[in-house]
């Protein structure tokens, strides 16, 4: 019973935790003003807590991707060729992309299913490499190298359009982020756990494995799609960088470092990444700011294998050992 | 197509093969004994690289008598790699595994671009214009340099492996790890060696590449550590033989299929060149060979 109070009150603490910080996100603008860099680094922030996100869905059925950028690319790809051709609002041709690359993501999942953890890794980063090759080389379509031109989301013309941009990714994120904690708490979630424990074991409780291994690579393939589209859209271009082996890693460091398997890892994971590695930057640092991040990544894996959300954790358990 | 240039193509895949062999070996071997995977073997073969071409820039002696130092710099720099990082968290998951290898990556990649900047750096080959007349092709005396160098590895390896005391209890380990450790072997110190080792042949193929005239940068060795990967799985994890065959095949089958492509294309009347899609062979053909047997060819005890 006093256990379930304190569950409760976790719970609690973590929901108010949220709206605090979405209220906080709400007033940035407000305090700064409409300044075009911070705003820049936020709404860039904020695709990859997407980005992060997703991929930490895949990650929770047991199926670590080392090519996200893959689907990253395809669905940015997708939109900007489709509201080019067609004329589309970048709005709906994002949605587009990011079923476009669910389509691509069941299909190279197809491929994974019976794979374990580092040949999956090997064929997930392969189809990274063959993406960005099939992309370069359809100049016709891609534009090549030099890439495309894609639709603003909000037209430059629009009077403080960042700001605007801004709400409309934080409107976004939520979105994404409350429907990734759905499903994570929902027996779709609990059965990617299962699997992810074990397989064996998952497959003789009833749950179909492959089905549930497949639903996971569309899911996050499509919200790392919409991610995908929506940073191309905020750019205003595309090219084959997308496809970039960082693009694919990125995601990881923030899910390691912030915590795997869970909602708020991701979140934190992608801010403190990000605001360190801006900060840095802005120190005049180049490569120290890598060598920072990967010492980060080794250091987590080493002694916080679950992540910055489990410093409370830790530090507590430190206290009642040591009164 | 002309017959003498299908040859020297044929040349250079076994030379590309060769790197990939080497490296095959070493995360086969690595595996082998402590079922880890080292996803960082590529920027090893930088370091060694980079080893290699200091130590000659400061004696300037034949380089090919600096690939034992840089060998052993580097298997001490595995040691360190196996200690520090791999051998506390074996255990904890496959996955963390590949998130620590990310994190070295990182480390090791933009450590050497902060202390040498990213410019490439070479060394000149004292053969860099020999060329040895092999019928009517010209073959550069390097290649064949690397290739022999490659196979006395690999011979010098396997009678390691299989003659001496320490060789043994490697492949007891590798076998069945709590009977070695009954049996009074050491496992943790094959596990350190078998670091050392894998670590010395990746130095062995970043020292050989830089010396016959590929650039040393700091990002040189993922590709080429991609592609030994996809020649470990395609061979079957822990398969000697399976990685010289795997590596040998890619090496050829990459470097000839762009050139029977494009000159299949042209039969056809279109002009069109394939070498962009060098890179993405090896990932072709691990693709299909794991979508028929998810444990490579010659893997019997896949992971």
């Amino acid at each position: 019973m006093k256990l379930d109070r304190l569950k409760l009150d976790r719970m609690n603490l973590k929901a108010w935790l949220g709206v605090i910080s979405l209220i906080l996100a709400f007033l940035i603008p407000i305090i700064s003003g409409i300044d075009t860099y911070l705003l820049t680094v936020l709404i860039l922030m904020l695709v990859f807590i997407m980005y992060a996100s997703a991929w930490n869905l895949l990650a929770l059925s047991g199926q670590g991707s080392l090519g996200h950028a893959a689907f990253f690319g395809i669905g940015g790809y997708t939109s900007a060729i489709i509201a080019k051709s067609l004329g589309l609002p970048p709005l709906a041709t994002i949605l587009v992309g990011g079923l476009f690359a669910a389509f691509i993501g069941v299909l190279i999942g197809l491929t994974c299913v019976r794979l374990r953890e580092w040949f999956l890794g090997m064929v997930t980063f392969g189809f990274a490499v063959i993406a960005h090759t099939i992309t370069a080389e359809l100049s016709w379509l891609t534009g090549g190298w030099d890439g495309l031109p894609a639709k603003k989301i909000i037209p430059v013309s629009v009077q403080n359009y960042l700001m605007y941009e801004y709400y409309l990714m934080l409107l976004l994120t939520v979105v994404v982020v409350v429907i990734i904690w759905m499903i994570m708490k929902s027996r779709i979630g609990l059965a990617f756990e299962a699997i992810r424990e074990n397989e064996l074991e998952a497959k003789v409780m009833g749950i179909n494995v492959t089905r549930y291994k497949l639903m996971a690579f569309a899911v996050s393939a499509f919200f790392t799609g919409v991610a995908g589209a929506l940073q191309i859209h905020h750019f205003g271009y595309i090219t084959p960088e997308v496809y970039a082996i960082d693009i694919s890693f990125l995601p990881i460091i923030y899910c390691v470092s912030g915590g795997l398997f869970t909602i708020e890892g991701p979140i934190l994971g992608t801010i403190f990444i990000t605001l360190l590695d801006e900060g840095l930057k802005n120190f005049g640092w180049t490569y120290e700011r890598y060598i920072v991040i990967g010492l980060i990544l080794i250091l987590v894996v080493r002694f916080l294998p679950k992540g910055f959300v489990s410093i409370p954790e830790k530090i507590k358990s430190r206290l009642k050992s040591h009164p | 197509m002309d017959i003498g240039v299908f040859i020297q193509i044929l040349v250079w895949g076994l030379y590309a093969g060769c790197i990939y062999i080497l490296l095959a070996i070493g995360l086969n071997l690595i595996f082998g004994v402590m079922k880890v995977v080292n996803f960082a073997h590529g920027e090893v073969l930088m370091l060694g690289a980079y080893a290699a071409f200091w130590i000659y820039t400061y004696s300037s002696i034949n380089p090919y008598l600096i690939i034992p130092a840089s060998m052993l710099l580097i298997a001490i720099l595995g040691v360190f790699i196996e200690r520090l990082g791999f051998r506390p968290i074996m255990g904890t998951g496959k996955l963390n595994e590949i998130f620590l290898s990310l994190g070295l990556i990182y480390l090791f990649q933009n450590l050497v671009a902060f202390l040498w900047s990213t410019n490439s750096r070479s060394i000149r080959s004292p053969y860099g214009e020999v060329v040895v007349p092999i019928g009517a092709i010209k073959l550069p005396l390097d290649y064949l340099i690397i290739i022999i160098f490659t196979i006395v590895f690999i011979i010098a390896f396997q009678l390691f492996m299989k003659k001496t005391t320490t060789g043994r209890a490697m492949r007891a380990t590798s076998q069945n790890r709590e009977a070695a450790a009954l049996m009074g072997i050491n496992v943790e110190r094959m596990d350190m060696l078998s670091f050392a080792l894998g670590s010395a042949l990746a130095a062995a193929a970043g020292s050989l590449w830089l010396i016959s005239g590929q650039m040393a940068t700091p990002y040189m060795g993922s590709i080429p550590a991609i592609k030994a990967f996809a020649v470990v799985i395609i061979g079957g994890l822990g398969s000697i033989p399976g990685a010289i065959v795997a590596g040998m095949t890619l090496g050829i089958v990459e470097n000839v299929v762009p050139l029977l492509m494009s000159s299949l294309v042209g039969i056809l009347g279109f002009e069109m060149s394939f070498t962009a899609w060098k890179d993405t062979i090896a990932f072709f053909i691990l693709i299909i060979v794991l979508v028929i047997r998810p444990t490579g060819i010659f893997g019997e005890k896949g992971e």
